[in-house]
C-alpha cells in the first residue's frame, strides 16, 4: 500500500483536539503508518484529569451517558444531535456573516434555527425527567465556522446530511410506533433542508463529487449503483457520534453503553470530510 | 427468486410453522422472551399468551410487509412514469408526445431539465430496488396506465395544463413528491417488525422529501409566493401550503386535490405537545416555524384519495 510509508508527527496534546489531525490519526491507525508521539503529548496527561478541548466550556463535568438500549436512549441521541444543530444556527443568526446573507440565505437560515430549537425544545419536553443535559459547545471549533458564508453552508450541510444519517439508521432501534411517527416526521424535514443547503453550494460553484444541479440528492447522498441504488444515506449511531466527535464541536464527553444491534442495511454515509 | 439475496429472504415465510414449532419450544422451557418467562412464572396464562404472539411474530406477518411494499411499489411507478413522461423518455410514446410542451419550457430554465433528470432516475431506481426485494406489481401498472391530467383515463382531467405550463407542471410535481413523503410516514409503523424492510423504506422517503424541497426551491426561484420556502419545507395546510398563487385560475378540481395533499399539514400538536408554544423559541418562531418542523403522515387510504384519478384503474 502506498500509503505505508507515511508517518504522522504529533508534538503536542492539542493538536490531537484538531480536526484534521484527529482525521490523519484514525486514518494512519487503519492503514498502518506510523504515528509519532513527541514527549510535549503526554506533559498534559493526568490520569484524574478528564481530557478536555482546548477553549471548551466546561471542565468535563455533566458528561452524558447514551443507553441506546431503549426508546429513551435512542430518542436523547436524537436530543443531542438537535442540540448541537439548534446551537450552531443559532449562533449563525447571531454572527457578523449572518448580516451580509442574501435574501434567500437569511430565509433559509432563519427556518432553519427556528426548525432546529423547535425540535431541541421538543425533545426536551417530550423526554422530561429522562432527558440528558445541554450539551456545551467548544467555542473556538463554533467561531470558526463562522468565519464566513461559505463555511456556515459547508458546516450546515455537514450536520444535516449526518442528522438524517443519524435518523435513517436509527428509527429501526425505536419499538414504540408514536415514537417511530415523530421521528418519521422530523427526518423528512432534516432531508429538506439538507437538499437546500446542498442546493444553495451547487448554485454557488460547490459541486463536491456531485454533477451540477443535482447536488439537492447527489450521488454522493443518494446510492447511485448497487444494491441500494436510489436510497439515502444511514449510520448506525456508533458512526454518527464518532463523526460529530470528529468536528471537535462538542465539548461535553459524550459516551454510549449498550449500543443496538438489528438487521438493517449498511451504512452509507455523506463524504467525510465534508466538500 | 433465490431468497438468500432478498431482503426479505430473512423473513421466514413459513411464519405458520415457526409459531407452532416456537410455542411449543417456549412451552417446553427453552429461552423465551423475558416477558413471556415472567408472564409463565406468574402463572398468569393471559399475560404469557399474550407475550408469546409478539415473540412468535417477532418479525411481522409477511402479509403486512408485503401489502405495504406492494403499495409503495404502486407510487413509485406513479412517480416514474410521470417523470419519464415529462422528460420524454417513457416507454409510452403518447405520454411523451403529451409533455412535448412543458418540456420545451423546462429546457429553458438552467438547471432544471439536470433535476428533474436526477429524480426521474431515482425514482427507476426506487421501483428497481422493491422489486428486487420481492415487491409485486399484482396490478401490471405500465407507462400507459396513468392519466397524468388526473381524469381517471379521460385525458381532459383538472392538472391538463401541467402538460403545457412549466409552472403548473412544478406544482404536480411538488404535491406528488410531498404525497409520497406522506405516503411512507404513514407506513413506517407497518414495517417496525421487519426492520429491513424499514429501514430501506425510511432511506427512500428521506430521499422523497430531498425532492420535494428542491421541487419547492425551484418554483420560488420563479414566482411561486413566499410560503413557497427557500427551506423547502411545508408551511401552514391545506390548500394554502401548496403555494398556487401564482397558478391563474386554478381547476376546482386541482384546489380539491391539493387541499388533500397537504390536510392536517399546519398540525402544531406533536405527542402531546404544542410546539409553536415551546420555550426558548427565536422571536420569529411561531405558528407558521411549527408547521414547517415537523411533516404529517397520511394513511393509505387517503394516498389513495389522493392519486386515484391518477390511474386509470381501480387502487386501493
Amino acid at each position: 500500500m502506498a500509503e505505508r510509508g507515511k508517518r504522522m508527527v504529533i508534538g503536542s496534546a492539542d493538536e490531537l483536539w484538531k480536526g484534521s489531525t484527529r482525521r490523519g490519526f484514525l486514518k494512519m491507525l487503519g492503514i498502518g503508518g506510523t504515528i509519532v508521539m513527541l514527549p510535549g503529548v503526554f506533559e498534559a496527561c493526568d490520569a484524574l484529569q478528564p481530557m478536555t478541548a482546548p477553549g471548551s466550556t466546561t471542565g468535563g463535568s455533566g458528561a452524558v451517558q447514551l443507553d441506546l438500549s431503549n426508546d429513551f436512549g435512542i430518542l436523547n441521541y436524537a436530543y443531542a444531535l438537535e442540540q448541537l444543530e439548534a446551537a450552531f444556527y443559532t449562533a449563525v443568526a447571531g454572527s457578523s456573516a449572518f448580516s451580509s446573507f442574501n435574501a434567500e440565505q437569511k430565509e433559509v437560515f432563519q427556518d432553519l434555527q427556528n426548525h432546529e430549537v423547535i425540535h431541541r425544545e421538543f425533545f426536551k419536553a417530550a423526554l422530561g425527567s429522562h432527558a440528558i443535559g445541554a450539551l456545551a459547545l467548544n467555542t473556538a471549533t463554533v467561531s470558526a465556522s463562522l468565519a464566513s458564508t461559505a463555511t456556515i453552508l459547508k458546516t450546515a450541510e455537514a450536520f444535516e446530511d449526518l442528522g438524517v444519517s443519524a435518523y435513517n439508521g436509527a428509527g429501526k432501534y425505536l419499538t414504540d410506533p408514536t415514537y417511530l411517527t415523530l421521528a418519521g416526521k422530523i427526518v423528512s424535514v432534516e432531508a429538506r433542508h439538507a437538499a437546500a443547503i446542498r442546493d444553495m453550494r451547487d448554485a454557488m460553484g460547490v459541486t463536491g463529487g456531485d454533477a451540477a444541479g443535482t447536488r439537492f440528492a447527489g450521488d454522493t447522498v443518494v446510492a447511485p449503483s448497487g444494491p441500494y441504488a436510489g436510497l439515502d444515506v444511514k449510520l448506525e449511531p456508533s458512526v454518527v457520534l464518532s463523526r460529530v466527535a470528529a468536528t471537535g464541536f462538542v465539548s461535553t464527553p459524550v459516551s454510549v453503553v449498550n449500543t443496538p444491534s438489528k438487521q438493517g442495511t449498511p451504512d452509507q454515509g455523506p463524504p467525510s470530510p465534508t466538500p | 427468486m433465490d431468497n438468500t439475496t432478498t431482503i426479505l429472504g430473512d423473513v421466514d415465510p413459513e411464519v405458520g410453522q415457526r409459531l407452532v414449532s416456537r410455542r411449543e419450544a417456549i412451552m417446553r422451557g427453552a429461552t423465551a422472551g423475558s416477558s413471556v418467562a415472567l408472564g409463565l412464572a406468574m402463572a398468569s396464562a393471559p399475560v404469557a399468551f399474550a407475550a408469546l404472539a409478539r415473540d412468535a411474530f417477532g418479525q411481522s406477518t409477511p402479509a403486512t410487509v408485503q401489502s405495504v411494499i406492494d403499495f409503495a411499489l404502486v407510487l413509485e411507478i406513479f412517480e416514474k412514469e410521470f417523470y419519464s413522461a415529462v422528460l420524454g423518455v417513457s416507454s409510452s410514446s403518447a405520454q411523451n408526445a403529451a409533455f412535448a410542451t412543458v418540456r420545451a419550457a423546462a429546457a429553458a430554465v438552467p438547471g432544471a431539465v439536470a433535476a428533474l433528470q436526477q429524480i426521474q432516475k431515482h425514482e427507476a431506481e426506487h421501483v428497481a430496488f422493491l422489486t428486487a426485494n420481492g415487491a409485486k406489481n399484482t396490478l401490471n401498472l405500465t407507462a400507459d396506465s396513468f392519466d397524468f391530467t388526473g381524469g381517471q383515463g379521460s385525458g381532459t382531467g383538472p392538472f391538463a395544463r401541467a402538460t403545457t405550463e412549466l409552472p403548473f407542471l412544478l406544482l404536480v410535481a411538488q404535491g406528488a413528491e410531498d404525497t409520497g413523503v406522506r405516503a411512507y410516514k404513514g407506513q413506517a409503523p407497518n414495517l417496525q417488525s421487519n426492520t429491513v424492510v424499514l429501514e430501506a423504506a425510511l432511506r427512500i422517503h428521506s430521499v422523497e422529501a430531498r425532492h420535494a424541497s428542491k421541487i419547492r426551491r425551484m418554483r420560488r426561484m420563479t414566482g411561486a409566493p413566499a410560503v413557497v420556502k427557500y427551506s423547502g419545507t411545508i408551511s401552514g395546510g391545506g390548500v394554502a401550503a401548496a403555494g398556487a398563487d401564482n397558478i391563474s385560475s386554478p381547476p376546482a378540481g386541482a384546489v380539491t386535490a391539493l387541499n388533500l395533499i397537504y390536510a392536517g399539514e399546519d398540525n402544531v400538536m406533536q405527542g402531546g405537545v404544542d410546539v409553536s408554544k415551546l420555550p426558548n423559541l427565536p422571536s420569529g418562531a411561531g405558528t407558521a416555524a411549527a408547521t414547517e418542523a415537523f411533516d404529517e403522515p397520511l394513511t393509505r387510504a387517503q394516498v389513495v384519495a389522493i392519486v386515484q384519478p391518477f390511474f386509470k384503474v381501480a387502487i386501493s
